[in-house]
């Protein structure tokens, strides 16, 4: 296959800069104070990767990923704080707004045949100014801080919390990793396994030929949409839980991690190829190199040039590799 | 003042031109008549440089010339208007017509002297044409005007002109005439290339015919031959359809029937059928309505009025899925790569994309195993040849691709197959096996409605052949698989006068 997925050399450039870190900054490989806040932001930012990456497939965006997310998230604040929702109830209600917006967003998509970066773009504008809104009529202070009973052990626990006998997990891992890989384990199935998937992929390689080859294009456009407002509220619940508050401004930062991990991790822009592995890796490997200048001392104000030589560096090469796939 | 001698250019499989001659005089009107495939549109890449010829010469004003790109075409003085259109929607008459070789002044577009130029040209058509309007303000006939214009910028002598009413009116293609005729009076040579017989005997003063990639009337005055001739010449009498062994009469009722089918993609009171075992062809030069009838039928265009039935039953069909779920229909598209294949994805998924419906068990869920077998029995049953069934549909040949793009409505069961141009890009050897192939579904009883613009291939396969033009049906023959009378008889009712 020519859509080859770089996933051995990225999982290679992550031991290495893992071994370089470790070896500059030995802080690195502390468990509570790096490892564990390190996979729990992986776990998130494989969810919103998650989230762009089922559009991606189709070959449309989700420019609207972190405003859905914000969505969601309120829809969730509000079952807490006004209907006294257990946690995982309020949880539901949260993905099933997430998903409503997105199937909208794909529904117009489909109706209208405008591009899906022009409607997604107009969702996060209404969304921006619908969610404050929301926030201002019903809270005090832009936030529902109220905590359902098990919000802070899902944020605080890690594998090191189950045991089966003497045998505990590692305490480095966070629990809420189950959170991310529940959805690639699904999403992985989807694709590889399901009708609904691989419609998914071949309407993104070629939506004529999906269509007169019987596939339901409009349909599957609305499904990727759908999931993907999905998993933005997935991502949403998660990143709530790890900050303590339901807040307006939640998901402000997805948009540019949503595509940097999908992409880093072989999921093609134009469709048809997706890899949730690769943006588990993709994902993990931008957090890695955060991380890591971080711990070594390199500022705030330099971090984001070295994601955004990232960000084209893996924009470049996923497009070099298409045209030698067309070529060969 | 333009000669090509003796071309010959070989493509992969076929002999394009074998032999091709063209003599065009200053101040004529030169037709170029030929059956599809008969090698016109490879003669006219030569000589406006698109492709180099194999072997023989092209002569400019008596001197050997070789034209390595469109650009040195147009710097010899020639222009051409192609089949397809070459503007630019969103720029302005003027820069269309100077896109080519835009005027420059201190690195800047000369603006004022584009214009002026423009209007010079279009004065010279007696084209009433503001230069600053955009293009896409304007009519298909008033952009075909403004084609020649373009082609006709800087210095050119000798205009090529390919199929230039295919899109437009009887009126404007009246006006189109008479800018032609009054280019020739002004000393320009104007090649012609078009199907219908009527505009080449209204307007030519000299033809010439290809068959088969050959010169088989140089340069003739047109006046000296009669309609019926130059059929008789474009279709010639050498070539022998192949036979198959013989197959038994469709007797039983129609599984597929139009009845009197207008379309809102224009086509009116169109009526067929097809029966189980039967191969039925619709003829008709490109751009007759052909593949838009079968889309229609699809539910990819408005149906307008009149009935489809299948099986006997009157129908209404939404979609290709509903075609294929519910009727058993199947269509394999004329454009493999933009609508037949995914390039990027695998072989497997290219032919398993629908029977995932008939597999798939709950969730959706497609066992692997099932879809793998269901590939390769058809992968072996269509000789399809490849590395793996991972392999990428984009890195087969245009026959192996082609095969793919058919597998999948075997694969799927279907009764009622409509094929649009299975062979187009295909290389002989390949196409005789595709012939057979086709045959042998028929015989096992598949209704097939074949179209095809390739003359040999309809007289090979088909049992009847109707003949569209201008989205109507303007006949019907019983193929007795006879070269000669069957293809005279078809291109006499294509040429036919309006009804």
């Amino acid at each position: 296959m020519s859509t080859r997925k770089p996933l051995f050399g990225l999982l290679g450039l992550i031991v290495v800069l893992v071994v370089v870190f470790g070896t500059l900054s030995p802080a690195f490989f502390d468990e509570r104070l790096v490892l564990f806040p390190l996979l729990r932001d992986i776990a998130i930012y494989t969810v919103v990767g998650l989230a762009q990456m089922v559009v991606l497939s189709i070959g449309h965006m989700n420019l609207a990923v972190g405003r859905m997310a914000a969505f969601s998230a309120m829809f969730m604040g509000l079952s807490y704080d006004r209907l006294h929702l257990p946690l995982y109830a309020g949880l539901c209600i949260g993905l099933l707004a997430g998903a409503a917006i997105g199937a909208f967003t794909g529904w117009i998509i489909a109706r209208t045949g405008v591009n899906s970066f022009v409607v997604t773009l107009a969702m996060d504008f209404a969304l921006l100014g619908l969610i404050p809104v929301v926030y201002t009529a019903l809270t005090a202070n832009a936030a529902f801080t109220v905590k359902p009973d098990g919000m802070r052990e899902l944020r605080q626990y890690s594998l090191g919390d189950v045991c089966l006998g003497n045998v505990c997990g590692s305490p480095a891992v966070p629990q809420m990793m189950l959170l991310a890989v529940a959805p690639m384990l699904a999403l992985g199935y989807l694709y590889h396994g399901t009708r609904p998937g691989r419609e998914l992929l071949l309407t993104g390689s070629n939506p004529l030929a999906a269509e007169l080859s019987g596939i339901p294009t409009r349909r599957r456009v609305v499904t990727a949409h759908l999931l993907s407002g999905l998993l933005a509220g997935l991502a949403g619940f998660m990143l709530a839980v790890a900050t303590g508050s339901f807040r307006a401004t939640i998901g402000e930062e997805f948009l540019l991690p949503s595509f940097l991990g999908a992409i880093l991790g072989g999921t093609a822009m134009a469709g048809g190829v997706v890899s949730v592995i690769g943006t588990f890796l993709g994902t993990s490997l931008t957090l890695v190199i955060r991380r890591g200048l971080e711990l070594v001392g390199i500022g705030l104000e330099y971090l984001n040039v070295y994601l955004g030589v990232i960000l084209l560096l893996a924009l470049s090469a996923d497009r070099f590799l298409q045209r030698r796939g067309v070529k060969s | 003042m333009i000669v090509a001698d003796q071309l010959v250019k070989v493509f992969p499989g076929v002999r394009a031109l074998d032999g091709a001659s063209l003599r065009l005089e200053a101040g004529s009107v030169h037709a170029l008549l030929g059956e599809n495939g008969a090698g016109k549109s490879t003669l006219i890449k030569i000589l406006t440089g698109v492709q180099r010829p194999d072997q023989g010469r092209l002569l400019i004003g008596g001197e050997a010339v070789t034209l390595r790109s469109p650009t040195e075409a147009a710097q010899a003085g020639i222009g051409a208007v192609h089949q397809e259109r070459n503007l630019i929607p969103a720029f302005s008459v003027a820069e269309n017509i100077a896109l080519q070789r835009l005027p420059i002044r201190r690195g800047l577009v000369d603006r004022a002297h584009m214009r002026a130029e423009a209007r010079r040209i279009l004065g010279l058509l007696d084209v009433d044409l503001d230069p600053d309007v955009r293009v896409d303000r304007l009519s298909v006939a008033q952009r075909q005007l403004v084609e020649i214009a373009k082609a006709l910028y800087g210095e050119s002598r000798v205009l090529l002109l390919d199929e230039p009413t295919a899109s437009v009116s009887p009126a404007e293609a009246e006006l189109l005439f008479t800018v032609v005729r009054k280019l020739a009076d002004s000393g320009a040579g104007v090649l012609f290339v078009s199907h219908k017989l009527e505009e080449v005997f209204a307007i030519c003063d000299t033809v010439t015919v290809l068959r088969d990639g050959r010169t088989v009337l140089d340069a003739e005055p047109i006046a000296d031959h009669a309609r019926d001739d130059l059929i008789d010449l474009m279709v010639g009498r050498s070539r022998e359809a192949l036979s198959f062994p013989p197959r038994p009469p469709a007797t039983q009722p129609a599984v597929l029937e139009l009845d009197r089918i207008s379309t809102a993609a224009g086509h009116r009171e169109v009526s067929l059928s097809v029966r189980p075992g039967e191969i039925v062809g619709l003829y008709g030069l490109v751009g007759s309505g052909r593949s838009e009838l079968a889309k229609a039928l699809l539910g990819l265009e408005p149906i307008e009025s009149g009935s489809v039935r299948v099986r006997g039953k009157n129908v209404v069909i939404k979609d290709v899925r509903q075609a294929l779920a519910k009727h058993r229909i199947g269509y394999v598209t004329e454009n493999r790569k933009e609508e037949g294949l995914f390039l990027d994805q695998p072989v497997s998924r290219n032919i398993a994309v629908t029977v995932w419906g008939r597999i798939a068990g709950a969730l959706g869920h497609v066992s692997p195993a099932r879809e793998g077998e269901l590939v390769s029995m058809w992968v072996d049953r269509l000789g399809i040849k490849l590395a793996s069934s991972r392999q990428l549909a984009g890195q087969l040949s245009g026959g192996n691709q082609q095969k793919v793009s058919l597998a999948k409505w075997l694969a799927a069961e279907t009764e009622i197959l409509i094929i649009d141009e299975p062979t187009v890009g295909i290389d002989v050897r390949t196409k005789g096996a595709f012939h057979e192939l086709i045959w042998g579904l028929a015989a096992d009883g598949m209704a097939i409605l074949l179209i095809t613009s390739d003359l040999a291939e309809m007289i090979t396969l088909a049992d009847r052949v109707l003949v569209m033009r201008d989205f109507r049906i303007r006949g019907e023959l019983d193929n007795d698989h006879h070269y000669d009378r069957t293809s005279q008889a078809v291109i006499r009712l294509i040429h036919s006068k309006e009804i």
